[in-house]
């Protein structure tokens, strides 16, 4: 039998059934859209990420306490909560005199409430040097300034503060500038309030962020010495990667490591950093897509079900066809051609309601929402999607195929 | 053409063997218009099954233009059908959704007819049959002579050497019963042979040889003169 025949009869025999074939369409469009979707979001949820991170700059490095860990997912021991003291006021002057090194801006952080007349609010505080404002991208005070390099060396008790918060605390009549809050009991005077910008670096958030002097944070709020981080910005006419390594020398001579294996912090570039997070939102996008995949193996089954039920209902018909002639390969490859289509088109319908989904998704979610989505729609899930599209039809379809063509004719035409 | 020696089937229902056909034994020439008559439950159908490779004898041999069935395996099997054999079913056996030109075409579905010379090729087994007016007619909608007519033209489509008939005039009026025994009539004159399963005496006096079957075997096997060749007008 032609395959043109094959392929006519077959799409004959589906459109004679048309509410049926729709139906038993219906699990594998649900799946292959869950599978679009999923993949589409996981990949804009990844590009929004990785967007944040790289708008740090790439010629950014971070320095934090504690040895590298050895597992690429574990992070080093003082992201985990545990106290390092490693990096202390020495290694930030050693690393300013290195030649690769544009600045390095030390942070310490914080929790705390900050209180203005009855107004309380819990918030995270950071101590850092004037240099912050700039190696962060948070430049841009829409009311007075941030603070200044004197205010750090004098320990000045000033305070930068974020928008929604200034809002919190003070209403939106009222200039927050000048006016004094207490943070864990100490007064400071607001000089800047941030510009509105939605989430900074690293997801920070802008609103609510309060910036210090470090001198102030570390000796009156947290009564220590040592720094949480060293954000180092690279010059830009050093490859990173030498600078990386000038920084570790300089950092292992600062603190008399002769052995790579024992260091005491951790660097990381902005590669590192999207490398690691890469790959774990692709793992992530992953993994929804193999939940995604359980639906579409449940509406695979549908079409195994419903193709059993049309080989015993067209029983006659196959035993018609065998008896003028049509060989066991003939029926079978009629009945797969059906199942095949059945998947394809199913899968075509998918793709295209995932893709109306996604598109619906972005527009809402950058109309109402002031979040940076990013529309992504992988031609690799297209691609994906109709190929196991066309293999689902295959594999569920073989079976009730195989069953059609495996009937004895004369049975075939007896059945009632 | 068609030779059967000491033909036997045997059944096997809830491991109870019945022994449908016990050792049947004759030859048909080409050309020939045979009816084989017998009872119900005498092994007339399981034979005609057997004969025209829809079944397989579980004894004795057949030789089928010379080549015995047990030589061949399904897909020869089929092959021959295709080519040398047409079907006629006393339940018409068409796909009542599909016009008269889709259920004639079938057969030249599985057969090497290129399909640019199909349409002809059906047109004229459908006028052979005198319902080249219904050529586009749902099967569904036809008469049950008619559609008997569309089954013929579809066993006449591949232009085969025998015709297999199992009562064919069982689920029509005698009107139409006569119309379809005058086309069979009508195709063995032309030289076709034709074999006819029927337990209508009438109907079996069509043709000009009588196989009867009693209990799986032959009881007699007699030539007649057929009702054509009586002068007499019809059975109408």
């Amino acid at each position: 039998m032609l395959f043109r025949d094959a392929f006519k009869t077959s799409t004959r025999s589906l459109m004679r059934g048309k509410m049926r074939s729709v139906l038993t369409m219906l699990g594998i469009v649900i799946g292959i859209a869950s599978v679009i979707i999923l993949m589409s979001i996981g990949q804009s949820a990844q590009d929004l990420i990785l967007g944040q991170v790289q708008s740090i700059g790439s010629n950014l490095i971070i320095v934090i306490p504690g040895a590298p860990s050895n597992g690429r997912f574990s992070s080093p021991a003082s992201a985990q909560g545990i106290v390092i003291t490693s990096l202390q006021e020495r290694d930030v002057n050693a690393l300013e005199r290195e030649p690769s090194v544009d600045m390095a801006v030390p942070e310490v952080r914080g929790q705390g409430s900050a209180v203005y007349g009855n107004n309380n609010v819990n918030i995270n505080f950071t101590g850092s040097t004037a240099d912050f404002f700039a190696v962060s991208n948070l430049g841009k005070v829409s009311k007075g300034q941030t603070f200044s390099k004197a205010d750090v060396d004098s320990g000045n008790h000033v305070v930068v503060i974020g928008p929604d918060l200034a809002n919190t605390l003070f209403g939106a009549n009222v200039n927050p500038i000048d006016k004094i809050i207490h943070i864990k009991n100490v007064s400071f005077r607001v000089v800047g309030v941030l510009e509105k910008g939605g989430t900074g670096a690293f997801g920070v958030d802008i609103g609510n962020i309060v910036v210090m002097p470090i001198s102030v944070a570390q000796k009156q709020l947290l009564g220590i010495t040592y720094y949480n981080v060293i954000v180092i910005q690279a010059n830009p006419s050093y490859d990173i990667n030498f600078a990386k390594s000038r920084i570790t020398f300089a950092l292992r001579q600062d603190h008399g490591i002769t052995d790579p294996k024992k260091d005491d912090f951790t660097i990381q570039t902005q590669a590192d950093i999207l490398s690691i997070l890469g790959s774990i939102t692709s793992i992530l996008t992953l993994f929804l897509a193999a939940i995604a995949s359980i639906s579409l193996v449940v509406g695979g089954i549908g079409i195994m079900n419903i193709m059993l039920v049309s080989v015993t209902e067209r029983t006659r018909e196959i035993g018609l066809r065998k008896a003028v002639g049509a060989t066991n390969n003939d029926i079978l490859q009629q009945f797969l051609i059906e199942s095949v289509l059945l998947t394809l088109v199913g899968g075509i319908v998918g793709v295209t309601v995932g893709a109306i989904f996604v598109g619906l998704t972005y527009v809402v979610l950058s109309t109402f929402f002031s979040i940076g989505w990013v529309f992504a729609f992988p031609i690799s899930s297209v691609i994906l999607s109709m190929v196991v599209s066309g293999i689902a039809g295959i594999a569920f379809g073989i079976y009730p195929a195989r069953q059609a063509a495996l009937k004895n004719p004369i049975d075939a035409l007896r059945y009632e | 053409m068609i030779e059967v020696s000491n033909l036997k089937k045997e059944y096997v229902e809830e491991e109870t063997p019945t022994q449908a056909l016990r050792g049947v034994t004759f030859s048909i020439e080409k050309g020939e218009f045979v009816s084989i008559m017998g009872p119900s439950g005498s092994g007339k159908s399981t034979l005609l099954h057997i004969l025209s490779f829809l079944d397989r004898p579980t004894g004795g041999s057949y030789k089928f233009q010379g080549k015995g069935i047990d030589e061949m395996d399904d897909q020869e099997l089929a092959q021959v059908r295709n080519k040398d054999m047409g079907f006629v079913f006393q339940s018409f056996n068409l796909l009542s959704r599909l016009t008269v030109y889709d259920n004639v075409e079938i057969p030249l579905l599985y057969s090497d007819i290129s399909p640019s010379k199909r349409k002809k090729t059906i047109e004229e087994a459908v006028k052979s049959v005198g319902l080249e007016e219904k050529l586009y007619t749902e099967a569904g909608k036809l008469s049950g002579g008619q559609k008997q007519r569309v089954a013929i033209a579809r066993a006449l489509v591949v232009d085969p050497n025998v015709i297999f008939a199992d009562e064919p005039t069982g689920n029509l009026d005698s009107e139409s019963g006569y119309q379809v025994m005058e086309i069979l009539e009508a195709l063995n004159k032309k030289g076709r042979t034709v074999v006819l399963v029927t337990h209508e005496t009438q109907t079996a006096e069509y043709a000009d040889r009588i196989i009867r079957i009693k209990d799986g075997i032959v009881e007699s096997d007699k030539k007649i003169i057929a009702v054509r060749d009586r002068g007499a007008q019809s059975l109408k």
